[in-house]
């Protein structure tokens, strides 16, 4: 059992091997998918937030929804939770015509933690719990799950930011439901609380529930999701497993960053006529360099070595989540 | 519904404000007619012809009449209760969260509907039972004759509360909503009434306005005449709050289906 801090979470720590195999979990496309959005689309008068967005949830995934602010991620969520109502298209839960009944099935955190200031934390434990119409029993468990119980009787009102948002997943956990949605469920949080959330839905994962997490902190999505789609200014600009998100974006070769001490541009000239090598860019303090993937690191060392240069850096660059997404949607935040 | 009336329930009872008003408001029932009850008293001591003219308010059969006046007064307590209830839930988000937990639109707008009409059943057996306290210590014997205004009494707290849960959901801030309350019900209205009734010899066009209606209903104990000039028929006044009362529920029940929360 381990206790990150004494503001976070205590979670028992899952040991996950190196890597991500756990990612990589064998699961059904397409069998009955938690949600299914047809064209979803909406119209805040002159606005459209939303453009014809469809994609399918499918079960047992991390599904992160990615967009900058503004995109419309809330505005898909709030359509799917009836808290906005679509100005055309639908979704589906479990294959069927979405209720109430489907909404008591599953956790969700929308926008802001929701609840009566003048009731303590366990009070409106109490009222999410009778309307779920379960979890009446869980509310103790989930409170010490997010490190809370000492202050369950404390009035709303006088939590902090992170308490009250962490009152708000306790909320989403009662009656252990298989669907959880999190709209931004780091914000407010600090480093440890954030870690704690990444290892509860980890966590989760591993019991095979669905999550569905709206998000622009690309990190956490990189690290946790399976599944991503990428929305901006409402329109669904791609929607794919993250592995092939970050493999694709890569093409057929690979990027390695290296330094040297003294002169780089020497080194600059010396890796460029390396065969294999398509292209040596110089960024702050290193040169980055594209080139084949039947080039391998140790290769340029080798290379640069038998020029007389000594390498001091030297490391594979992953593409990450966060240049697919900025080559995406642009380098600008929306109003 | 019962199930819906337990989390209003669990909503309520730990809100102190909901205590200190609904303490207050019974303390004030009892408290007003008490007050009128003894100045009638001294009234009659020290002009004992006045008994004759006046009758006597608190006996059988005006005693219902008297006590539903003295509430008409008293129903913007739970007027304003209705309208922290609904503007709370507002303010703090909860309508969107319930709907988010498990509540369909449906079920949340009914049982706030449902709680009004509770509210109105509890108001009107507290005065019932005010009533009787006051008619055993006057002088009279009981007669059914006025039982009547039981009715209205509670036709008129469904008025008043299913017109705070409208503006509620109206206007969604508890300020502007009591504000409305207060202004309207005390002041415009009554000066709108006196306007089309007495300056352009409008009447009963006044007696239509939505509070006015019920308040017609139940009139100043001790002048009719003079104060109700053309005052229509009871049935024709009943008609009309319940036109108004349906006009209310049909109007924050579509706000609530339709809109976005």
């Amino acid at each position: 059992m381990v206790g990150i801090g004494n503001r976070g979470f205590c979670v028992k720590k899952v040991a996950v091997p190196a890597g991500r195999p756990y990612l990589q979990k064998n699961y059904q496309l397409l069998m009955s998918a938690v949600l299914t959005i047809d064209r979803l689309t909406k119209f805040y008068g002159p606005i459209k937030a939303l453009d014809e967005v469809s994609f399918e949830v499918p079960r047992g995934s991390v599904f992160g929804i990615l967009g900058p602010n503004g995109s419309g991620k809330t505005t898909l969520l709030g359509i799917v939770m009836d808290i906005i109502k679509a100005s055309s298209g639908g979704f589906r839960f479990f294959g069927h015509e979405a209720g109430a009944a489907d909404r008591r099935q599953m956790g969700t955190l929308l926008e802001t933690p929701n609840f009566y200031h003048y009731l303590s934390g366990e009070r409106n434990l109490r009222i999410a719990a009778e309307i779920k119409g379960k979890g009446m029993g869980d509310i103790d468990a989930v409170l010490k799950k997010v490190n809370l119980y000492e202050r369950r009787k404390s009035k709303f009102s006088t939590y902090s930011l992170g308490m009250k948002q962490r009152l708000a997943i306790a909320s989403c956990l009662l009656g252990d439901p298989e669907v959880l949605v999190f709209d931004e469920p780091t914000n407010g949080l600090d480093p440890a609380g954030i870690a704690e959330i990444r290892e509860l839905m980890k966590r989760l994962y591993a019991e095979g529930k669905t999550i569905i997490m709206a998000s622009h902190i690309l990190d956490e999505v990189e690290k946790v999701c399976t599944h991503v789609a990428i929305i901006q200014k409402g329109v669904l600009k791609r929607v794919d497993t993250v592995d092939r998100v970050l493999a694709g974006s890569q093409g057929a070769g690979q990027r390695i960053e290296i330094a040297a001490e003294g002169n780089m541009d020497r080194l600059q000239q010396v890796v460029g006529k390396l065969a294999g090598v398509v292209s040596v860019q110089a960024e702050e303090g290193l040169l980055v360099v594209d080139c084949a993937t039947s080039l391998s690191p140790g290769d340029l060392n080798r290379h640069c070595f038998d020029n007389g240069l000594v390498l001091t850096r030297l490391s594979a660059r992953r593409q990450s989540l966060e240049s697919t997404f900025l080559e995406l949607t642009g380098k600008v935040s929306e109003r | 519904m019962l199930h819906l009336l337990k989390i209003e329930w669990l909503k309520m009872k730990n809100y102190r404000a909901f205590w200190i008003f609904t303490i207050f408001y019974v303390v004030s029932i009892f408290l007003l007619n008490y007050i009128a009850w003894t100045i009638h008293q001294r009234t009659i001591e020290q002009v004992p012809g006045s008994s004759m003219i006046l009758g006597n308010p608190f006996a059988y059969p005006g005693i219902w009449g008297t006590v539903g006046w003295m509430n008409s007064w008293l129903l913007y307590f739970p007027g304003l209760m209705m309208i922290l209830l609904m503007t709370n839930e507002f303010n703090f988000k909860t309508h969107r969260q319930n709907i988010i937990d498990g509540l369909s639109r449906n079920q949340f707008i009914t049982v706030k509907l449902v709680l009004a009409l509770i509210m109105a059943v509890i108001i009107t057996i507290i005065n019932v039972l005010t009533a009787f306290y006051f008619a055993s210590i006057s002088p009279g014997t009981f007669t059914t004759d006025g039982m009547e205004n039981i009715f209205y009494i509670f036709l008129q707290s469904v008025a008043y509360i299913f017109f705070a849960l409208m503006l509620a959901v109206l206007f969604r801030r508890s300020g502007v909503a009591i504000i409305v309350l207060f202004l309207y019900g005390l002041i415009f209205e009554w000066v709108i009434t006196a306007t089309l009734t007495f300056k352009f010899q409008l009447a009963p066009a006044g007696y239509f306005l939505p509070l006015e209606a019920s308040d017609v209903l139940l009139p100043f104990p001790f002048e009719k005449k003079v104060f109700y000039p053309n005052a229509p028929a009871a049935g024709v006044l009943i008609a009309v709050i319940a036109a108004y009362i349906i006009a209310y529920v049909f109007f924050a029940r579509k706000r609530f289906l339709r809109d976005d929360l």
